[in-house]
């Protein structure tokens, strides 16, 4: 879920190919997520190969990430380690969620309620680890790197940013800032046409850029500030938030009184799972690691089709002209340089 | 608040083209003397700057120094409905941060846009030491860019004392172009250091291509893997310049 900070962040739309040359540290579960939720028939069953496992994940990453390459961006994903025990309200509450849709769907499909059932289905997504090291394998074969964060995958990615190891985090969640990340790029790995859910009506999804500096000079509020806005409003460490506290609400509270300590007194109905303070300092210390490489090597275009297309039954034919597309932007980038190594 | 008027409508549209080419909102500083603009694309590769003094004009007026937000591609198409004869006015309303563009001939319209938020960001001049200095026709290197193309997606220039040439690497095919000094293309050629650097043809044909329509000549200044500045000589006074950052093989 996220925290929403939508309301207070101003945004920038930009073209994909405005990202070309940059380096980005894309969340590997909110994609890989996305590809779960969207990649399914029209009934909402996932793909599958012959033996009935699921590869919906594995189309969204071969094509997408070779979309991104062509364009001349540079991927790295960043994997998600163990979740900080707090969060294990959220964990269980997504659970619930997942096993309710499961039901939902199976009556839709039972009563040939196709749209319907696609709608649930989306909503049943669920990524098994074989789903993690099946994608881990492919971005080796493609020769793109990836992290893997001991914590949060947006801490990390947030992480690689802050020390310079990539130009963007990209998610769809706002929480990368509330990890302290520079420059988030959202809608990376879904923009394009898109259908909305349950209606019939597309929209074109563009890719937005949303700059922390900006964020915090917008709102005339420090990082620690927002941080505490996001927990007001409710993060995956407090799902809830505090009831009835929307965005605007939280800002204009943390303003006029500094922090969560100097607010709460006013906030007769706040509870949380733990203090604040322990929250916040998720945000404010998250666990992560410099112990990573960061590489682009050229794919290994045999090793990829005797993987995808030998084990989980991928067309030769689209995953070759994926791969040659993806040369074509490696091709493009190499040696490329930008003006602003001669500013001095 | 400023107010301008020029009647050299074509001018006017191919300098606004030349510009959009790079950046979709640009932002134009606008002083008692002169307006100007520096700006890069989003990918930081290439960067124009643009100066026309206020003697281009037929009036212009600046009370003090602003800047000025806009859409470019959006005031093109408002750009394109004037014709040749035709006069073209700029005004900004200080209140409504709306640009006015009247367009007066056979008939007068009065067209509204929005301005947006100014950028903050000051281009700096990238610092470079050049040691060739070629003058050539916009023309002739406009066809030469264009005989690069048919076979490349890059271009290696190289000087030596005597000449200038172009050298294009496809996966297959390949062009070698070369322009000796003194040529009708070539008016004019100083080398410090033989030196040789590639750029992409994307950029150098879309620059190439879009400036020529202002300018009959064009100043090209590089040294070997640095950017190369090109400079279009403009009829009145004024300044288009763009830089575009090399490709360096070894990297």
């Amino acid at each position: 879920m996220g925290v929403n900070l939508r309301d207070l962040v101003p945004r920038t739309t930009v073209k994909l190919e405005d990202l070309s040359g940059k380096s980005i540290a894309i969340d590997a579960y909110n994609a890989l997520y996305q590809f779960l939720a969207i990649i399914r028939q029209p009934d909402g069953t996932p793909l599958k190969d012959s033996s009935g496992r699921i590869t919906s994940h594995l189309s969204g990453l071969l094509y997408r990430t070779s979309n991104l390459v062509e364009m001349g961006i540079k991927p790295i994903y960043v994997f998600d380690g163990t979740p900080p025990a707090l969060k294990e309200v959220e964990i269980k509450r997504r659970m619930k969620a997942k096993e309710e849709a499961l039901v939902k769907y199976e009556q839709a499909l039972k009563a040939g309620r196709i749209e319907e059932a696609r709608m649930y289905a989306q909503a049943t997504s669920r990524l098994k680890d074989y789903m993690a090291e099946d994608s881990k394998k492919l971005l080796d074969l493609m020769g793109i790197p990836w992290v893997q964060a001991p914590s949060e995958g947006e801490a990390q990615a947030a992480h690689l940013v802050k020390r310079g190891d990539a130009d963007y985090c990209a998610s769809q969640d706002y929480d990368s800032l509330l990890f302290g990340a520079p420059r988030l790029v959202r809608n990376v790995t879904i923009s394009g046409r898109r259908k909305l859910p349950g209606k019939n009506v597309y929209i074109e999804v563009v890719p937005e850029i949303v700059e922390l500096e900006k964020v915090l000079k917008e709102c005339g509020i420090t990082y620690e500030q927002l941080v505490d806005i996001g927990i007001l409003i409710g993060t995956d460490f407090n799902p809830e938030g505090v009831k009835g506290l929307g965005p605007k609400t939280a800002l204009k509270l943390i303003k006029e009184h500094g922090s969560i300590e100097k607010a709460l007194p006013l906030l007769k109905n706040a509870s949380f799972p733990v203090a604040p303070q322990k929250i916040r300092e998720i945000f404010l210390h998250p666990k992560v690691t410099n112990n990573y490489k960061i590489e682009w090597v050229e794919p290994d275009v045999e090793g990829v089709i005797a993987f995808i297309c030998g084990e989980r039954d991928f067309s030769e034919d689209r995953v070759r002209k994926a791969l040659g597309r993806m040369r074509k932007g490696i091709t493009k980038l190499k040696g490329r340089t930008t003006l602003e190594r001669w500013f001095g | 608040m400023f107010q301008l008027k020029m009647s050299d409508t074509k001018l006017l549209k191919d300098m606004i083209t030349a510009i959009s080419i790079l950046v979709d909102e640009a932002t134009f500083k606008i002083e008692p003397e002169t307006i100007k603009l520096r700006a890069m694309d989003p990918s930081r590769v290439a960067m124009v700057d643009f100066q026309w003094p206020k003697t281009v004009f037929e009036e212009y007026a600046c009370t003090e120094p602003s800047k000025m937000c806009i859409n470019i591609s959006e005031m093109l198409k408002l750009l394109k409905r004037a014709g040749r004869d035709e006069v073209v006015e700029l005004s900004l309303d200080e209140k409504t941060r709306k640009l006015q563009l009247k367009i007066t001939g056979k008939y007068t319209r009065t067209f509204t846009m929005p301005t947006l938020e100014a950028s903050e960001e000051e281009v700096p001049t990238p610092k470079l030491t050049f040691n060739v200095k070629a003058k050539t026709t916009t023309n002739g290197l406009s066809q030469a860019i264009e005989d690069a193309q048919l076979v490349s997606d890059h271009v290696k220039i190289e000087a030596d004392p005597e000449k200038l040439v172009l050298n294009a690497a496809g996966d297959l095919m390949g062009a070698t172009i070369t322009l000796q000094k003194g040529s009708d293309t070539l008016l004019d050629l100083e080398v410090k250091e033989p030196s040789k650097a590639t750029f992409s043809l994307s950029y150098l044909s879309e620059i190439i291509k879009t400036a020529s329509a202002t300018s009959d000549i064009a100043t090209l200044e590089f040294s070997t893997d640095m950017p190369i500045k090109i400079d279009f000589q403009q009829a009145k006074e004024g300044k288009l310049t763009f830089y575009l950052a090399p490709r360096i093989e070894t990297e």
